[in-house]
């Protein structure tokens, strides 16, 4: 993890170095522009910062989770509807996001720069999650109410915490909920909304040079994209201006486990690295310098890309030690995470080659190793394979599983 | 083993002071020393008198509690009167504080049929128990009923029903649904109770001496799990359970419905006070009958002369169990009452908890060179 924490030191040396360029004219503009401390983005008065579409999204996604573990009420139609909501349907409890035309479904997979031409594998992902529901709906809620045993779906305990899990041992509710944040939440800000097919579509960089605003909103395009990635993670944030105030607790998707980086000593500046790019990014499109609005995009890239794969790993390491102290409920409930986590991977981003860091074959691989390298799945997979894909996915991102695992 | 010994020597030469003095004044003959002749503490002798004089007496006095918990529910189901409610409540209040001498022993048995949080998971779900009631059945085995039995369960089954005794007594006579009252009550107790009995019948047979004969130095070995069961115990169960959540110490708010005992109310400090008690009894190697001091961590780290700023750690950790128990002395008998009030002196009481926290699980970790075998629960 050094690296990490050189960006500050690099940044600095860079700016003393420029600051004795005074020929260099680009850079000393860069210069002049300072990290904001608040997300605040103001022109003639008027706030410039909007993001409702993703805090509709998250709040949608949020709503599945309970209804994920209420089989009294809960159907594969109903919740194949939330999944894919349709304008005015009653899906959900807030009515705010019934009458919302927005739904989860339609940016699952959708990022222009991963799925515009690969439309079969968009499909693909869109139905896993279908297929995560009917898991949950046809295999554990006829066994809600019985002991879960190797091979036989149920209940079984975390301490004093049912876990609800399939024959294998997945919680489908965890598949669904840890692979959401990357094909949602991360695909769309990392590899859509960050992307220079969208933020410099038409004539993005003509009209925010200009400040040609959208029709009717005080924002220019571009401004506008650049919110919409922020949204994805500090969306439901109670005061987005200062997201960390409250990192963490704001969703249980990409702010929570921003929050939990904050934790572990070997990530700890995280939150704020990725606030401080976000913050610096969009004040580069105010100050109309592209370039250092890309270097912010690059840093939150690698970030998010890194966060997911440290919690993969990391709760592949964790089910050892539950393992060990015969905490099965919680092994399987560790490697649940991890499996949605493993799926993740494949939306998250290297900075260096914008591709994947793995491809979807890899990423299929590694969940059928979780699932179908032992006899009953989860419940018996052994410390090898848990090793062995720790390692594999580790040497791909700038940490080791040892500084992953002690969080 | 030999391994093992070297550790110590290199945490000790690292540091405490004092066997750097003994090294030194003896440099001929280290290796020879380190080869076999130095003594070793005996695990097994520490292990046996866990087991035989302090675990299993604790479990079995607790069996004649359970046992009686029992009984005293069956009078009051086949003859639901004041008296034999008030004996029954009697009977729960004695089991309860019974229960703080064994709920620590969370291995072998226990720790897989999740003794600990089947007997006493709090807050009770009111919602689980009156679905019970009204459905006329339960499974006691489901990890989705683990919060609404045990004593918990019985608090609010014999207690939190009604304000006063007469209205409780209400729910078991002429209540519509009385008789599914009358049943769950007794299934409550009886579960208590044959959980406890598989326990017991576990510590005198063979698990004993397999508990007992483990000394390895190993995340398996008997002295490591048990000290990490120690640990947790009294980091969660204790410091956190009984005091640290509901004063709000990992919440915006205090909680004062996450009392341990929230509708008896008036034992929450009685129930705190035993749980300090046993703890401290357990580190020191007493005996459960309270006459003899035998081996525990006291004794295995004074053995390694484990030295922590000039002090004995053994009695530094002592020292601050009794500022933790006299602070808790301070509170009111209700923690509901105490929180309301002034809820400064929980907090206070929860940070000399919290001293001891860092003593056991780091220092005495260091010394005795045991491995933290759990992870926090991520609570999602």
């Amino acid at each position: 993890m050094k690296k990490l924490f050189l960006y500050p030191l690099a940044l600095t040396s860079f700016l003393f170095f420029s600051c004795d360029d005074d020929d260099d004219i680009i850079q000393v503009t860069q210069n002049e522009i300072e990290t904001p401390t608040e997300y605040v983005f103001e022109r003639d008065g008027e706030s410039t910062v909007s993001f409702s579409g993703q805090t509709t999204r998250l709040q949608m996604a949020e709503e599945m989770i309970p209804a994920f573990f209420d089989p009294s009420s809960s159907t594969i139609e109903s919740l194949n509807a939330m999944y894919a909501h349709e304008e005015g349907a009653s899906n959900f409890s807030d009515d705010a996001l019934n009458s919302s035309g927005k739904n989860i479904k339609s940016k699952v997979a959708t990022s222009i720069d991963f799925f515009a031409s690969n439309t079969v594998e968009s499909a693909q992902i869109q139905q896993d999650f279908e297929d995560f529901i009917a898991g949950q709906v046809n295999e554990v809620f006829p066994a809600w109410d019985s002991l879960a045993e190797p091979g036989v779906p149920g209940q079984i305990a975390e301490g004093s915490t049912p876990r609800y899990v399939s024959a294998k041992g997945l919680e489908y509710d965890q598949a669904f909920v840890k692979g959401l944040l990357g094909a949602m939440m991360t695909d769309q800000m990392l590899s859509n909304y960050f992307s220079t097919a969208v933020l410099d579509a038409g004539q993005n960089i003509e009209n925010n040079t200009n400040e040609v605003k959208d029709d009717g909103k005080p924002y220019t395009t571009m401004e506008h994209k650049w919110d919409e990635a922020y949204g994805y993670i500090f969306g439901n944030a109670p005061d987005a201006a200062n997201p960390l105030a409250t990192v963490g607790e704001d969703d249980n998707y990409l702010n929570k486990y921003l929050g939990r980086q904050a934790g572990d000593p070997d990530f700890e500046e995280v939150p704020q690295n990725v606030f401080n790019a976000f913050a610096l990014g969009r004040a580069a499109i105010v100050a109309k310098d592209y370039e250092l609005r890309d270097e912010q995009a690059e840093i939150i890239r690698k970030e998010i890309s890194e966060m997911i794969g440290i919690r993969a790993v990391y709760y592949l390491q964790i089910a050892k030690i539950q393992f060990n102290n015969d905490n099965i409920g919680a092994a399987l409930h560790d490697l649940s995470e991890g499996y949605g986590f493993i799926y993740s991977l494949r939306f998250t981003r290297n900075p260096d080659t914008n591709a994947p860091n793995f491809s979807s074959e890899e990423v299929d691989g590694y969940l059928a190793e979780m699932l179908e390298s032992s006899p009953n799945g989860l419940w018996d997979i052994s410390f090898e394979t848990l090793d062995e894909l720790s390692n594999t996915i580790a040497a791909r991102f700038n940490f080791t599983v040892e500084e992953a695992n002690n969080d | 083993m030999k391994m093992k010994m070297k550790k110590y020597i290199i945490v000790s030469l690292l540091t405490f002071g004092a066997l750097v003095t003994y090294s030194c004044s003896d440099d001929d003959t280290v290796a020879t020393e380190e080869e076999g002749s130095n003594p070793t503490f005996d695990r097994g002798v520490m292990l046996a008198n866990w087991a035989d004089n302090i675990i299993v007496p604790a479990f079995t006095d607790f069996g004649t509690k359970t046992s009686a918990l029992e009984d005293a529910t069956q009078i009051f189901v086949d003859n639901p009167t004041t008296v034999n409610l008030e004996s029954l409540q009697n009977s729960w209040f004695n089991a309860y504080i019974s229960f703080q001498n064994v709920s620590l022993f969370d291995v072998g048995k226990a720790e897989q049929i999740n003794y600990r949080n089947r007997l006493n998971a709090y807050p009770t779900s009111v919602s689980k128990i009156d679905s019970y009631v009204e459905n006329e059945s339960v499974n006691f085995a489901l990890p989705a009923s683990f919060d609404a039995q045990g004593f918990p369960a019985l608090d609010y089954l014999l207690y939190g029903l009604g304000e006063t005794n007469e209205e409780i007594l209400g729910f078991y006579t002429t209540h519509t649904k009385a008789d599914s009252y009358k049943t769950l009550l007794n299934g409550v107790s009886q579960t208590i109770h044959s959980l406890t009995e598989e326990v017991i019948t576990s510590w005198t047979g063979p698990f004993r001496d397999s508990f007992v004969t483990n000394t390895a130095s190993s995340v398996n070995g008997s002295v490591d799990k048990m000290t990490n069961d120690f640990i947790y115990y009294y980091e969660k169960s204790l410091r956190a359970g009984k005091v640290g959540i509901p004063a709000g110490i990992f919440s915006n708010d205090p909680l004062p419905q996450n009392v341990e005992a929230l509708y008896k109310s008036d034992i929450s400090k009685e129930l705190l006070l035993a749980s300090i008690e046993t703890t401290r009894n357990f580190f020191n190697g007493e005996h459960f009958d309270g006459t003899t001091a035998g081996i525990g961590f006291k004794d295995y780290l004074d053995f390694l002369n484990s030295i922590k700023g000039g002090d004995d750690l053994s009695v530094l950790i002592n020292q601050q169990f009794n500022l933790a128990e006299e602070k808790a002395k301070t509170l009111n008998d209700n923690f509901t009452i105490q929180i309301g009030n002034d809820n400064s002196k929980m907090l206070e009481t929860y940070n000399e908890l919290q001293r001891n926290v860092v003593f056991i699980k780091v220092d005495m970790l260091q010394a005795l060179s045991i491995d933290v075998d759990y992870v926090d629960a991520d609570g999602d």
